[in-house]
């Protein structure tokens, strides 16, 4: 059993030289400092949040996406043919992302490796493995102003586009490759058109040829009802279980040879868990799957979290995890 | 519904003038006192009054020239409430968000002294200013309740105290923000039963304003909610519910955004009253309160004055045109 994070870490924290990223932004906005302070910060933020993400006794980390404005443009930017528009709220969150569009008359296309070097840093600055995380191409398709490509053709050429960014990865040799999809999940809250048939077909191209254990992740609600989701061409799901407890529904016909993304800490609030509840829950997860592979986690990324409860609540992830004396 | 037609007024906040802007980071810092900070924004609270008055507006706003965030104000001033660490929102930009920690009451009316003050400058009404419960709960972390609704039901009799109070001092005006509201509409019903709690027994006249939305998949459950008046951010994202009010007649009063407030643009007169033409093929004249479509204090000084007094100059055209008989009757 594995204890891991979803995908981002607080920026920022209360705490001495927990602001150098903040302050190294602002002072390159006031024309103080050049670009390099703001590289030499997201590094010394990225080497402290994979060493906080250890310190909390987690066994696969994430780099934080340190670097990242947001779930969306940061692989929107840095693929060829996406302009990128005004601010839409992050689902029904108080925090927003950049909406991407196709530019008219530029075809959309991967232009060389994003997460590479990300993923690399990480790992020299990591003594435990490093999964890359990226967000998956129905999340971003769904979430931008498809323009005139229309939904379904901009999110297959988005899959193609990332399939190329997936293949380069692989090369790379990561313990996991994890795409997040939240896009796809049953949120009442959620109005965005959704098309099982082609998400389906998106995580077909996604994940064609690649070579690397690969995972999906949703969360911000359930998929409970995403028709065949566990057949779908991944190693490992991962669920929100706690904006989601009908996922638990999909635990009770478990395919042994998937791995279970277990997301019970929640990281939309400071509430810490009891400990009894949550390894509780890891129990019950290993009765309905049978032992299989489980990665325990929060239910999803932990920048809604100030810093200090972030890493409160990776510990008791690591707690969670480790309390059930069965390793995989 | 309102006496008199198409009262102009704005949604609740203005920008602050660079001196208070300076104060409140001295402030911060230890550099000044609370009490010299208040006289600061006392100062702008004045400044505000005038330039409201002297453009025309009907019903005035204090502009909360003494509050920071719409709901960390409320937070700070409530028993039961913290603040947690920072946490981003976007970009480069972080706040403080509150915390839920025990029992939440209200030790002392929070925003009554503002608003006497406020009210004591003008002769014409000062709505009196409130965060609503649903959104004081959404926009906070809950580390003792355990369930949205005990949270929000909690906080509504913290807001229904206040409005009480408000109206004991003699606000003729309530306003009870709840832009959270369109984040997640499948909590409508959760919104509109505190809603009711905090506006039961009142007298006054009561609003919420709500952004953002995608209000004609709620509507016309949305004239579910308690209050007097709903004021909507019309230009921006609800010229299309317009259509809505053809089918479900819309039985409230209505505050109707004429100017979308997240541009620096200022409209030309002739646009914001082909906006307030629009709203008069829908609606009666008496229904309608004109103001911009949101609050205004992420504009500057000078945008924030120009764009009320377009408000001012369309309504005042359109009120003389229908008096006039120059364009036909509306509805």
């Amino acid at each position: 059993m594995i204890a891991t994070a979803v995908s981002h870490y607080p920026k920022l924290g209360d705490g001495p030289g927990e602001q150098a990223l903040r302050l190294a932004i602002g002072r390159v906005d006031r024309g103080e400092a050049g670009p390099e302070e703001i590289e030499r910060a997201a590094e010394a933020m990225t080497a402290a949040a994979i060493k906080e993400q250890e310190a909390a006794g987690l066994d696969l980390v994430t780099d934080g996406q340190i670097r990242w404005q947001d779930p969306i443009t940061y692989a929107a930017t840095r693929l060829q043919g996406l302009e990128i528009g005004g601010l839409l709220r992050w689902f029904e969150s108080n925090t927003y992302f950049r909406q991407p569009r196709p530019s008219p008359g530029i075809e959309l296309a991967w232009t060389g490796p994003i997460l590479r070097e990300d993923l690399e840093f990480a790992r020299r600055h990591a003594t435990r493995p490093v999964k890359a995380v990226l967000t998956g191409p129905y999340t971003i398709g769904t979430l931008s102003d498809p323009s005139h490509l229309g939904h379904r053709r901009f999110v297959l050429e988005l899959a193609r586009a990332l399939n190329q960014e997936l293949r380069s990865l692989a090369e790379a040799r990561p313990e996991w490759i994890q795409v997040d999809e939240p896009a796809i999940v049953n949120n009442p809250s959620v109005r965005y058109e959704r098309d099982f048939s082609l998400f389906r077909d998106a995580m077909a191209v996604l994940t064609e040829g690649v070579d690397a254990p690969l995972s999906l992740y949703t969360y911000h609600g359930d998929v409970a009802d995403v028709p065949k989701l566990l057949e779908l061409p991944f190693r490992l799901f991962g669920f929100d279980f706690v904006q989601g407890p009908a996922n638990w529904d999909l635990l009770r016909e478990w395919p042994q040879e998937k791995g279970l993304g277990l997301g019970i800490v929640d990281a939309r609030n400071v509430r810490l868990e009891e400990i009894g509840s949550l390894v509780e829950q890891v129990g019950r997860a290993v009765a309905l799957t049978g032992e299989g592979l489980i990665h325990v986690s929060p239910s999803c990324g932990l920048e809604f979290l100030p810093r200090e409860t972030a890493r409160r609540k990776l510990e008791l992830v690591a707690r969670a995890t480790h309390a059930q004396g069965v390793t995989v | 519904m309102s006496r008199e037609s198409l009262l102009t007024t704005s949604v609740g906040s203005l920008p602050k003038p660079d001196y208070l802007v300076r104060a409140r980071a001295a402030r911060a810092r230890g550099g000044i006192t609370q009490h010299d900070l208040d006289e600061l924004a006392r100062q702008a609270t004045r400044e505000w009054i005038a330039l409201q008055e002297q453009i025309g507006i009907d019903v005035l706003v204090d502009g909360e020239q003494y509050r920071g965030d719409m709901v960390a104000y409320f937070a700070e001033n409530l028993d039961g409430m913290a603040i947690s660490g920072l946490v981003r929102s976007y970009g480069n930009r972080y706040y403080k968000k509150p915390i839920a920690v025990g029992p939440i009451r209200r030790p002392q009316p929070i925003t009554v002294a503002w608003w006497e003050f406020a009210q004591s400058l003008t002769e014409r009404p000062v709505k009196g200013m409130l965060t609503g419960p649903y959104t004081i709960c959404d926009w906070s972390f809950d580390d003792h309740f355990g369930s949205r609704r005990e949270m929000v039901m909690a906080l509504a009799e913290v807001v229904r105290q206040e409005a009480a109070d408000l109206e004991a001092a003699g606000a003729r005006y309530i306003q009870i923000d709840e832009p959270a509201v369109s984040t997640r509409l499948d909590e409508l019903e959760l919104a509109v039963e505190a809603m009711g709690i905090v506006t039961s027994g009142l007298r006054a006249h009561t609003t919420t304003h709500m952004c953002y939305g995608r209000f004609e998949e709620v509507y016309p459950r949305l004239l579910d909610i308690p209050v007097d008046e709903i004021d909507l951010e019309m230009t921006n994202s609800g010229l299309d519910l317009l259509e809505r009010f053809r089918e479900h007649p819309f039985t409230k009063d209505i505050g109707f955004g004429v100017i979308d407030v997240h541009s620096h643009r200022i409209p030309p007169v002739e646009e914001v009253k082909g906006h307030i033409y629009r709203a008069l093929e829908y609606l009666a004249p008496e229904q309608v309160y004109i103001d911009p479509d949101c609050g205004l204090k992420t504009r500057t000084v000078e945008e924030a004055r120009r764009m009320l007094e377009t408000v001012q100059q369309a309504r005042d055209e359109v009120r003389a045109e229908l008096a006039s008989g120059k364009v036909p009757s509306p509805v």
